[in-house]
């Protein structure tokens, strides 16, 4: 607030201020008052009109500045107006009291969504956790079938476990380091266990996989980082060209290790590379096979975040698309000597 | 023959389980009544227990605490729950493997044979014979008549599987699989060129034409 703007709100009470003392002044030259004192009145009341706008400006200044740094100091913002320090006069005391009331509806209703988002957060893991019984008695059955049939049915059935594992890893993203354990492990490991997960996927494909190099020690939650490799393979495998294949490779960096995904599939086109990590983002490409969900890009960088892994992409149109993935890692020394207490910590 | 002691709930998965692993050339005894656990693996004593863990009453974590107390008996562990802390507290409780629902059954029998190789059995013979042909899997040589050829790996796994099932016909596709069990992730024509070369391989030790081509159906011995 600047004085300038103060004064134009007051425009009404300087105007009427001006007109009471003009009336006031022909009143009293009517009635015989001699103009001498009418000279030494009138500045008179000029200037104690101006002093109590100029008080009044001070203090309203500082009173909303008091107001903003509160505001600005507060977590959750909604709560102002139980924060606020109480106001002297009666008119600001009762719009405050009217705030207050809001705050409290939309307290009350933030509260109520915070819990229905959790509750439904439980359900859905609840949920994941019951549909994997029928689904493990599901791959079991398959397995006494012979050969075509069951490459099929189990091939419907990983399908059904990736979306269910999409939907269970989306749910955990709200608030991952409930379940997150970073520890040593080796990519490897976690390569072998994202394509034993999707084998059926990628042996239907009939997609090469070549990986080299691979033994090498990160410091990563293993679960999350088999998840992520997944939606990568998953990818490679939905936007696959001719003859296509995988090449995954990992190189040390010291303090860190990278492990490349590289394939020859349909590639991006460059225009819609800034926009493939979005939620519900599906592309050129995902609109004309159809099948795509743009979730699985999109909980990819999420989860990256979390897990302190740099995720970039880079793709050409028609030769294929190389994903490179950083871990952290320690010095393969320090590492060994470290494992086996590191083994509880979580983050 | 090795026996195995499933102990899970649910009595889809218990069922079949017991019939994969009856296939698979294991002896098994299931627990259907979950009050004494303990004192019903005594009495079975198994070479591996298959536990569950979200058993009904009983916590499947103390049960695992509770047969170390009285048996180094490989245990893995079969768990719906795959967060982080439950995997831990498995491990440390004794457990030797942990597994999560759903499993791929391929993953599981590797498990299976994995634990069953660390807990120091033998997993089973180390040479394997077929149509006067003798494969040692350790020393990745097959000989006959007298001569030995060495062989790499690919061609040892695929040899290994065909001799495994001699007689039958086995697909492309469940060679490949076999070979994926064995994280070796080979694609049909890199098959091609394997079966080209261990068909050379057998015939400079005097078996050619030993592995016969079936047209549209596969392999056989």
């Amino acid at each position: 607030m600047n004085f300038g703007k103060f004064l134009s709100d007051r425009l009404g009470r300087i105007f009427a201020f001006f007109l009471c003392a003009a009336l006031a002044a022909l009143f009293l030259s009517a009635t015989g008052t001699q103009p001498g004192i009418l000279l030494l009145l009138l500045p008179a009341l000029l200037m104690v009109f101006i002093l109590i706008q100029l008080s009044d400006f001070f203090r309203q200044r500082s009173r909303l500045s008091e107001l903003e740094n509160i505001l600005n100091g507060l977590d959750q913002k909604y709560l102002f107006a139980e924060c606020a320090p109480p106001a002297g006069e009666i008119y600001e005391r009762r719009l405050f009291e009217l705030f207050r009331r809001a705050g409290r509806a939309m307290t009350g209703a933030v509260s109520d969504a915070q819990a229905s988002q959790r509750e439904y957060r439980e359900y859905v893991e609840r949920w994941v956790h019951e549909v994997k019984t029928p689904l493990t008695a599901a791959r079991l059955i398959g397995q006494s079938l012979n050969g075509e049939t069951r490459r099929r049915l189990i091939g419907e059935l990983d399908q059904l476990q990736a979306h269910v594992e999409r939907a269970l890893f989306y749910a955990r993203a709200e608030s991952p380091e409930r379940d997150c354990l970073l520890r040593q492990t080796k990519l490897d490991a976690i390569v072998f266990e994202a394509i034993e997960n999707h084998r059926t996927l990628l042996l239907q494909s009939g997609i090469r996989i070549e990986t080299k190099g691979l033994e090498i020690p990160v410091y990563t939650d293993e679960k999350w980082a088999v998840f992520l490799l997944g939606q990568l393979l998953q990818n490679a495998v939905r936007y696959r060209g001719e003859s296509p294949v995988i090449v995954l490779s990992a190189r040390s960096l010291g303090n860190e290790a990278q492990l490349l995904v590289q394939d020859n599939g349909i590639g991006i086109p460059s225009h819609e590379l800034p926009r493939i990590f979005d939620r519900g983002f599906t592309g050129s490409n995902g609109r004309a096979r159809g099948g795509s969900t743009g979730m699985g890009l999109y909980l990819c960088k999420k989860l990256a975040g979390f897990l302190e892994l740099g995720l970039s992409l880079c793709s050409e149109e028609g030769k294929g698309t190389a994903v490179t993935l950083t871990f952290p890692a320690r010095e393969t020394t320090s590492c060994q000597q470290a494992e086996p207490s590191r083994a509880g910590q979580e983050l | 023959m090795k026996k195995v002691m499933i102990i899970e709930d649910a009595p889809t998965i218990r069922e079949e389980l017991t019939l994969l692993l009856t296939n698979e050339g294991y002896q098994t005894a299931a627990v259907t009544d979950f009050t004494d656990v303990e004192r019903q693996v005594q009495a079975a004593s198994p070479d591996l227990i298959l536990l569950d863990l979200g058993l009904p009453g009983r916590d499947g974590l103390s049960l695992c605490a509770g047969i170390r107390k009285f048996s180094r008996i490989p245990i893995i562990l079969v768990t719906g729950r795959d967060t982080a802390n439950d995997e831990l507290l498995a491990l440390s409780l004794g457990g030797d493997d942990y597994i999560t629902k759903p499993y791929n059954i391929p993953v599981l029998l590797a498990r299976i044979r994995a634990v069953l190789r660390r807990s120091g059995e033998p997993a089973g013979p180390d040479t394997l014979q077929a149509a006067g042909l003798t494969l040692h899997l350790s020393r990745g040589t097959a000989s006959a008549n007298g001569q030995t050829a060495d062989l790499s790996r690919n061609e040892l796994k695929i040899l290994a599987c065909l001799m495994s099932h001699t007689g039958q016909i086995v697909s492309r596709e469940d060679l490949i699989e076999a070979l994926w069990d064995n994280k070796i992730y080979i694609d049909d024509n890199t098959l091609s060129v394997n079966m080209t070369r261990l068909r050379g391989k057998l015939s400079e030790i005097g078996l050619p034409g030993l592995i016969k081509t079936r047209r549209g159906m596969g392999y056989q011995l």
